[in-house]
């Protein structure tokens, strides 16, 4: 059965390949982005050269990861369940011998591979040409950079799934999307780095879930979080995810009933 | 008459970039694409006089949208004259598309949330037409479809056969001279199809509209089109009458005799072939034996192999017959062994 | 020419009608949509407001001013998302074959293609940009105005929504070769809408002059917004050259309706 998700994640990461000037422009898109936000930080911190710990170099950083880790923890667009839903294909899906969420997340996982190889790895590396960025690890951040982000990647996907499972109640489902999507971009960091942020507003974000997504990856990356702040906050995500997992799992069984009782 | 349609020597090439396999071929590609010229259309000549009804037959892919979008003027020809009701489409073609209407059975050219009356209402400025005119035609089109049940439900929650009528509607509000039509009967249901058809005809005697029907479905053309044009691989195989395809090219017609109860010991005695299929000796060359199901026996004869009177006397005079009566061919059975067979290659019908 | 022209402009609007009335039919959905869209364009411009939390100023912009600018630009967007969705929508269109539909009418593809997907549901970004413009205006209590810099501003605005509406045209007209690309667009819309809602001054000087000489997004908001604040214009610009703001819109748009044209050549050719 291992067998199986693994190849429903090969396959996945096989069809992304196929779109190679989608990549590419999408690729460009994540590039500007980062650059217009690179010169809006390089601007702000000429009044200023430190802020809660991070100079000019370290925020670019920040930024730069945040942008390379995006398509990987919070795509845009990701509606695929959503369409199933739409078109009752997903009553297929739902008959099917595999576990339903199983079988998404490996689908998800073949995609967040590919996009962490093909879309995030040449960003970091534009920013690293741009702005010699550098990568700032030490051996131990290596080996909290191996767990975490695919741990982020994971919470990740566990979100998509959820703000995509409402279109089983929901009609016009697109306006949760992209309000789901604008909450997590905004509360991990991507909109304005979160150390930046005034103290409450920091305090209330470090409890919430969306820390873990892509906030506590990259301060990883950067060396900024270590030791029992690191493995708290670590422990604090792992928690969420568990939550986060359980809701889904449950929202399957509801939408199992809801199509059965509607008769398939 | 005078002719509508009238199209020399039509060509249409496609170029289609080729992809390499793998990642590194793909970023080959996107440097140095490797292209092919596919012709989609190949000298295809055609003349449709005004008020006929034609159907346009061919397997996937074999050229017939190509054909039409080159005729409506959506797309250029690479090759070869067009004049539609005396315009140059692809340089006339908004003045054309006054005079055409165009209905393609999978796509609908309704607004999917509004009741069908307003998409109707909102075509009279797509079209500009003169008020007056719009609510004339809408008149007579709610009469002629029977639109007046539904008129008022949006258009996503009318059924296939509802739309389809919605969209014949919306395609002649504007009064075109020549209607072409796409698939109009697809996934509709048999009464939907028979009351499309109807309706087609009688626009056709009323109107005399001339219409141009692709279709998959050999009864839309059995029924509605004298004339057919069979197309493949972009070029004109057959170009007539409905009812000469059958003489021509008809193949085997079918004789099928009922036997007199006490033939049924001789027939069981017959010797049988290796496929398990009893023989009839002496069978006149050209004649087969198709089928034996009690006292019913089928013989399948090619044209040319006798007329059909003299095999009943020659069954006749060896079997106490009861009842005989004729098949004729399957025109779709024709028209699939035409094109599989590529039978009327280079052999150009003549227009009615 | 203004014949059609108007019967143009008429057609739009019955395009519009009947898609206001579709919408307004689900009243309730309508206002949650409209809510949320403005919640999402809210938090955008939360994000921008929090910089200026630990950071005073933006070379020395201050909170008020780049606010204005951010305010101009969503204004701009904003209305160009209202009037011209349709267009950014494109590549359904083509993806789905309906484009054939377009070219089977005898009134114009353009306008057509323009008016097929309206919706209410972006005034929520409207909004946000008259509360962003409200709230700059409280953090500028000392700002004079005239006549003149009213006209300019508003002037400004226009033009900035012909010019994003070019550039979705332009993106759209990618679609006729291929449907792959079109986030590169974004690069162009979200992309410079995003950066110009900060000082032009920021940038590179390759990024000043692209958009303010090729595609001259600047002109919608930062050299109007100059001539307000009186502040002075880069590579020596004279602070004037905000009145050319409607004439630099006309002119890209001429440019980006030549290339449609071509392209609209290029899909009758191809027919994908």
């Amino acid at each position: 059965m291992l067998r199986f998700y693994f190849e429903v994640a090969g396959t996945a990461f096989r069809r992304q390949i196929v779109y190679r000037w989608a990549n590419l422009a999408g690729l460009c898109t994540n590039i500007f982005f980062a650059l217009i936000v690179s010169y809006i930080i390089i601007a702000l911190y000429a009044v200023r050269p430190v802020v809660a710990g991070y100079d000019v170099h370290d925020t670019l950083r920040y930024t730069w990861m945040m942008q390379a880790i995006l398509m990987v923890v919070l795509p845009f667009g990701f509606t695929d369940l959503m369409q199933t839903i739409r078109t009752g294909d997903v009553v297929t899906d739902l008959s099917k011998p595999c576990d339903f969420y199983l079988y998404w997340f490996s689908r998800e996982m073949g995609k967040n591979v590919y996009y962490a190889i093909f879309r995030g790895l040449p960003t970091y590396l534009a920013g690293m040409v741009i702005f010699k960025l550098g990568v700032p690890l030490t051996w131990q951040s290596w080996l909290a950079f191996g767990l975490i982000p695919p741990f982020g990647a994971t919470l990740g996907i566990a979100y998509r799934f959820l703000y995509n499972i409402v279109a089983f109640w929901i009609i016009e489902a697109r306006a949760v999307v992209s309000f789901a999507l604008t909450i997590a971009q905004f509360l991990t960091g991507s909109f304005i780095p979160l150390p930046l942020l005034p103290g409450w507003l920091q305090t209330i974000v470090n409890w919430l879930p969306f820390r873990g997504f892509m906030d506590l990856p990259v301060q990883v990356f950067l060396g900024k979080i270590s030791g029992s702040l690191l493995w708290g906050a670590f422990g604090l995500q792992v928690g969420w995810l568990i939550i986060l997992t359980c809701l889904v799992l449950w929202l399957v069984q509801v939408a199992r009933q809801h199509v059965v009782v509607q008769g398939g | 008459m005078t002719v509508i349609i009238d199209a020399q020597a039509l060509q249409k090439n496609f170029r289609v970039a080729k992809r390499r396999p793998g990642i590194f071929g793909g970023l080959r590609s996107i440097v140095d694409p490797e292209v092919r010229i596919v012709s989609a259309v190949q000298d295809l000549s055609l003349q449709v006089q005004r008020g006929e009804m034609v159907g346009l037959v061919g397997p996937n892919g074999a050229g017939k949208s190509t054909t039409i979008k080159m005729l409506t003027g959506i797309l250029t020809p690479s090759g070869g004259e067009i004049r539609v009701a005396g315009l140059t489409p692809i340089h006339q073609r908004r003045e054309l598309s006054k005079r055409i209407g165009v209905v393609f059975g999978q796509r609908t050219q309704l607004w999917w949330d509004l009741p069908l009356l307003d998409s109707l209402q909102l075509l009279r400025h797509l079209y500009r037409v003169p008020e007056a005119r719009h609510r004339e035609n809408l008149k007579q089109l709610r009469v002629m479809l029977d639109l007046d049940e539904f008129i008022d439900t949006p258009v996503r929650q009318l059924s296939l056969g509802q739309r389809m009528r919605g969209d014949l509607a919306a395609a002649l509000l504007h009064e075109p001279e020549l209607l072409y039509l796409d698939e109009p009967t697809i996934g509709l249901d048999v009464v939907a199809k028979a009351r499309i058809r109807e309706f087609l005809l009688a626009l056709n005697t009323q109107r005399s509209t001339t219409v141009l029907i692709t279709t998959h479905d050999m009864d839309d053309i059995e029924t509605l089109c004298p004339r057919i044009l069979i197309i493949d691989h972009g070029r004109k195989l057959y170009d007539g009458a409905v009812k000469d395809i059958r003489t021509r090219f008809g193949g085997e017609r079918t004789l099928i005799a009922v036997l007199d109860g006490s033939e049924l010991a001789r027939l069981a005695m017959l010797p049988s072939a290796e496929d398990g299929l009893a023989t009839l000796p002496d069978l006149p060359a050209g004649v087969r034996l198709l089928k034996l199901d009690g006292p019913q026996i089928e013989l399948g004869f090619g044209r040319e192999a006798l007329p059909a009177h003299e095999l009943v006397a020659w069954l006749g005079a060896r079997y106490t017959l009861r009842d005989v009566t004729f098949r004729e061919p399957d025109i779709e059975d024709i028209i699939r062994r035409i094109y599989e067979k590529d039978l009327l290659l280079g052999d150009i019908g003549m227009p009615v | 020419m203004w014949r059609n022209l108007w019967e143009d402009l008429q057609l739009y609007q019955h395009l519009l009608v009947i898609q206001i009335k579709a919408q307004l039919q689900y009243k309730a959905n309508l206002s949650l949509d409209i809510i949320s869209y403005l919640g999402i364009t809210g938090l955008e411009f939360v994000a921008l407001l929090l910089y200026f939390v630990p950071f005073r100023t933006l070379l020395g912009w201050h909170v008020g001013e780049v606010a204005m600018l951010a305010a101009v630009m969503s204004l701009s967007f904003g209305l160009s998302e209202l009037i011209g969705a349709g267009i950014d929508n494109f590549s359904v269109l083509i993806n789905r074959g309906e484009f054939d539909r377009v070219l089977l009418r005898p009134v114009s593809a353009f306008v057509q293609v323009i008016g097929n997907d309206f919706r209410l549901r972006r005034l929520g970004r409207i909004t946000q940009g008259m509360l962003a413009f409200a709230l700059a205006l409280h953090f500028l209590p000392a700002l004079h105005w005239t006549f003149f810099k009213l006209l300019v501003l508003g002037i400004g605005i226009i033009s900035g929504t012909i010019i994003f509406l070019s550039i979705v045209l332009l993106g759209a007209t990618l679609c006729f070769w291929t449907v792959e690309t079109t986030e590169i667009t974004n690069i162009l819309t979200y992309g410079s809408r995003e950066m110009l809602s900060y000082p032009l001054t920021i940038y590179h000087q390759v990024l000043q002059r692209f958009f303010l000489f090729i595609v001259p997004v600047a002109f919608a908001s930062y050299v109007p917004v100059c001539y307000v604040l009186e502040r002075p214009l880069p590579f020596g610009l004279p602070a004037e050259l905000a009145l050319a703001s409607p004439i630099v819109a006309l002119l890209f748009a001429l440019v980006s309706g030549w290339i449609w044209t071509f392209g609209v050549r290029h899909y009758q050719s191809t027919g994908s």
